[in-house]
C-alpha cells in the first residue's frame, strides 16, 4: 500500500508544480538528446509540429502536444484525430514542398525510416529535425519526456510517460516468478519472420515471462523457415497479421497438429498496432501478451 | 549545319518549357506572379525556398541526369551494335549499386553513399575492361557477354546484401535502387559533365557514324577503331557513373531516348548524341515533375512515369515506322 503511495508520489508533485513550470514566457532554450544522441534545442516551445513516422504522431500526442501537430504521413491513424491533420506523402517518400507549406518548427523524424537525404534538407533549410525511434521500454518512457519538453507540455508528457513505467512495472513485478513459457512471435508470414530478445517485442515477450524460442539469434529481426518453428516446438504461437483482425497466419500452424502450440489450442492474435509501434499503446500490447501466455500456462496443467 | 540546327533548336525549345513548367508546378499551388517575383529574387520566404531551395536543384539534377542517360545508352548502342544495350547493360549500375549499398550496411549515409555508387561504378568499369580484353582480341560480342555477366554477379551480391542487412535499414537500401531525383544534390556536376561531354563527342560525330556501320568499314575508311571503341565505352561510363551517383539507378531512359530520336531523326551520330541529351533531359523532367505532383503529397517513384510516358511513345513511333 506504502509503495503504491510512493510511486504515485512524482505524479501529484508534477501536477502540483504545474502552475510554476507552465508559468508565463520561459524564454529560455529547450532542449533535448535525440535517438541519434543529437541535442535539438529550440528557442521556445514548438507551436508547429511534423511528424514524419505513424509511431511519432502517437507519441507527439501522448506527450500531450497533439494539438500542435500540423502534418503527418500515410497510416497515422492514431489517435483518431490524428487522421484529420493534413499529409505530406508517406514515410518513404515525404512531400517536402507541402512540408515547407504548412511551415512546422519542428519536424520529428524517424532514424531509419524516412530517407535521409530528406531529413537532411530539411535541416539544411534550418528546420530541427528530432529524430525518434525507442529500442527500449525505458526509450518510449523518455521519448514522450522529451518531446513534450520540446513542446513545452511537460506535465501531461511526463504524467503519461509516468503512467507507462508504472504499468509496464506493475506487469514485470507480477509476472517476475511466472513459470517460464516458450514462444514464437511470428512477425511477417513470407517470409517467415521473428524477433530477437534485443528487439522491443522481445523485451515485452521476457517481462510477461515468455521464453522466446529464437531470442538468441543475432539478428534483431531474424528470417526463418517452418522447419526452425517446428524443430523449436513453441508452447504457444503469438502472432499479428495483416490488419487488425486477419487470423490466416494462425490457422496456418494448425496443419501441424504435432506442435505443443497447436495441441493446446495456444495459438494467439494480437492487433499489431498495440504491439508494433513504440508508443505508449504498447502498454496495452504487453497486458494483451502476458494475458495470452498466463492462458497458455493454464492450459499446460490441464494437458497431459 | 542547318539541318542540325533546327531539330536541335526546337527540342531546346521544348526543354526549356518543360523547365518552366516543372518550377512553376509543385505540390502546393503558387500563383505565376509569385514565380516571377522569386526569379527577379523578391516574394514571400515559403515561395523563394519552394523554388530555389527544392525545385529548380530538382528539375535541373533531373534535366542533368536524364540527359547523361540518354547519351549513354546511345553511345552503348553504337558500340555495341546492339538495338539492346542501354547504360546499365555493362553491369555499371549493379556495381554502383552494391558500392552504394555496403555503404548503407557499414551505416555511413549522404556523401558516403554517393562516393561508394561512383567507386563501385568505376570498379565495375574496369573490371569489364580488363576482363573483355582478355588474351586475344575482344570484339563488342565479347565486351557485352563480359558486361552481361558481370552484371548478373553483381546482381547476386546485391540480393545477398539485401538478404543479410538487419530489417530496420532495408527501407533506405530499397528506395536507394529504386532510383529518384529527391535525394539528387547538386545540380552542377552532372550538368557540367553533360555539357562537357557533348562538346568533346562533336567532333567525333563522323566516326561514329562510320562505326555503326561496322568496324571493317570504319577501319576501311581510316577510323582508329579501337581506340574510339574503348574511348566510348569509358565515356558512357563516366556518364551512366555520374547519373547513378545522382539519383540511384532509374531505368528506361538510357534504352528508349535514342531508339525514339533514330525513329524520328535518322541515325546520324552528329545529331542524334546532341539530340539524345535534350530529349532525355526532358523526358525525365516531365516524368519527375509528374511523380511529384500527380497524386500529391504521395511521391511516385519516378521510373514508374519515365517508362509509363516512354512505353505509348516508343511503340507508337516503332508502328508507324516502315
Amino acid at each position: 500500500m506504502g509503495k503504491r503511495l510512493l510511486r504515485g508520489l512524482p505524479l501529484v508533485l508534477s501536477l502540483a508544480l504545474l502552475p510554476l513550470v507552465a508559468a508565463p514566457a520561459l524564454a529560455s532554450e529547450r532542449c533535448a538528446v535525440d535517438d541519434r544522441g543529437r541535442e535539438v534545442c529550440l528557442p521556445a516551445p514548438a507551436e508547429r509540429i511534423a511528424a514524419l513516422s505513424p509511431g511519432a504522431t502517437e507519441l507527439v500526442y501522448a506527450a500531450g502536444a497533439g494539438e500542435r501537430v500540423v502534418a503527418v504521413v500515410a497510416y497515422s491513424d492514431y489517435p483518431p484525430e490524428a487522421r484529420q491533420v493534413a499529409s505530406v506523402g508517406s514515410h518513404t517518400r515525404v512531400d517536402l514542398e507541402r512540408l515547407l507549406a504548412l511551415a512546422p518548427d519542428l519536424v520529428i523524424g524517424w532514424v531509419t525510416g524516412n530517407p535521409v537525404e530528406q531529413l537532411e534538407t530539411l535541416e539544411a533549410l534550418g528546420l530541427p529535425v528530432f529524430y525518434i525511434e525507442p529500442r527500449t521500454l525505458e526509450g518510449v518512457a523518455t521519448a514522450i519526456e522529451r518531446l513534450s519538453r520540446l513542446a513545452g507540455s511537460e506535465a501531461a508528457g511526463e504524467a503519461e510517460a509516468a503512467r507507462f513505467r508504472d504499468g509496464m512495472a506493475e506487469l514485470a513485478e507480477r509476472y517476475a516468478d511466472a513459470a517460464p513459457l516458450s514462444v514464437f512471435y511470428q512477425v511477417w508470414d513470407e517470409p517467415l519472420m521473428t524477433i530477437n530478445d534485443d528487439h522491443l517485442i522481445g523485451q515485452v515477450l521476457s517481462l510477461c515471462g515468455g521464453v522466446n524460442v529464437f531470442g538468441e539469434l543475432d539478428r534483431l529481426v531474424p528470417r526463418l523457415d517452418e522447419e526452425a518453428v517446428l524443430a523449436a516446438d513453441p508452447e504457444a504461437i503469438l502472432a499479428g497479421g495483416m490488419g487488425e483482425e486477419n487470423r490466416a497466419w494462425l490457422t496456418h500452424w494448425q496443419q501441424y497438429p504435432a506442435l505443443t502450440a497447436v495441441a493446446r489450442d495456444n495459438l494467439f492474435f494480437v492487433p499489431p498496432s498495440l504491439i508494433q509501434r513504440p508508443t505508449p499503446r504498447l502498454l496495452e500490447g504487453s497486458r494483451l501478451f502476458c494475458e495470452k501466455l498466463e492462458v497458455a500456462r493454464s492450459r499446460r496443467e490441464a494437458s497431459p | 549545319m542547318v539541318t542540325l540546327a533546327r531539330p536541335l533548336g526546337g527540342l531546346a525549345l521544348v526543354a526549356l518549357a518543360a523547365l518552366v513548367l516543372s518550377v512553376a508546378l509543385g505540390s502546393v499551388t503558387l500563383p505565376p506572379g509569385e514565380i516571377l517575383a522569386v526569379l527577379r529574387g523578391q516574394g514571400s520566404p515559403l515561395a523563394q525556398t519552394l523554388i530555389l531551395e527544392l525545385r529548380l536543384p530538382r528539375s535541373l539534377s533531373a534535366f542533368a541526369v536524364g540527359g547523361l542517360l540518354a547519351v549513354a545508352g546511345a553511345l552503348m548502342q553504337v558500340l555495341l551494335r546492339n538495338p539492346l544495350a542501354d547504360p546499365y547493360v555493362l553491369g555499371l549500375s549493379g556495381g554502383a549499386s552494391v558500392g552504394a549499398l555496403a555503404a548503407m550496411l557499414a551505416g555511413l549515409g549522404g556523401l558516403v553513399v554517393s562516393g561508394g555508387a561512383f567507386a563501385g561504378a568505376l570498379l565495375s568499369t574496369l573490371l569489364v575492361f580488363g576482363l573483355a580484353h582478355g588474351r586475344g582480341g575482344w570484339t563488342p560480342a565479347r565486351l557485352l557477354l563480359t558486361g552481361v555477366v558481370v552484371a548478373a554477379g553483381w546482381g547476386a551480391v546485391i540480393t545477398l546484401m539485401l538478404a543479410v542487412t538487419p530489417a530496420d535499414r532495408l527501407p533506405g537500401m530499397l528506395y536507394w535502387l529504386m532510383g529518384d531525383l529527391a535525394y539528387a544534390r547538386a545540380p552542377w556536376p552532372p550538368l557540367a559533365l553533360l555539357l562537357l561531354v557533348c562538346l568533346l563527342v562533336m567532333p567525333l560525330g563522323r566516326s561514329l557514324n562510320v562505326l555503326a556501320r561496322g568496324p571493317l568499314q570504319a577501319a576501311a575508311l581510316g577510323v582508329s577503331v579501337r581506340r574510339l571503341e574503348w574511348g566510348i565505352y569509358l565515356g558512357a561510363s563516366a556518364l551512366t557513373a555520374m547519373a547513378v551517383t545522382s539519383a540511384g539507378s532509374i531505368g528506361f531512359v538510357g534504352l528508349v531516348v535514342p531508339h525514339m530520336l533514330r525513329l524520328l531523326l535518322g541515325n546520324d551520330q552528329r545529331l542524334i548524341l546532341p539530340a539524345c541529351a535534350l530529349a532525355g533531359g526532358t523526358l525525365l523532367l516531365l516524368a519527375d515533375t509528374l511523380a511529384r505532383t500527380m497524386i500529391a503529397p504521395e511521391q511516385l517513384p519516378v521510373g514508374v512515369i519515365t517508362a509509363l510516358l516512354g512505353v505509348p511513345t516508343f511503340l507508337y513511333l516503332l508502328y508507324r515506322s516502315q
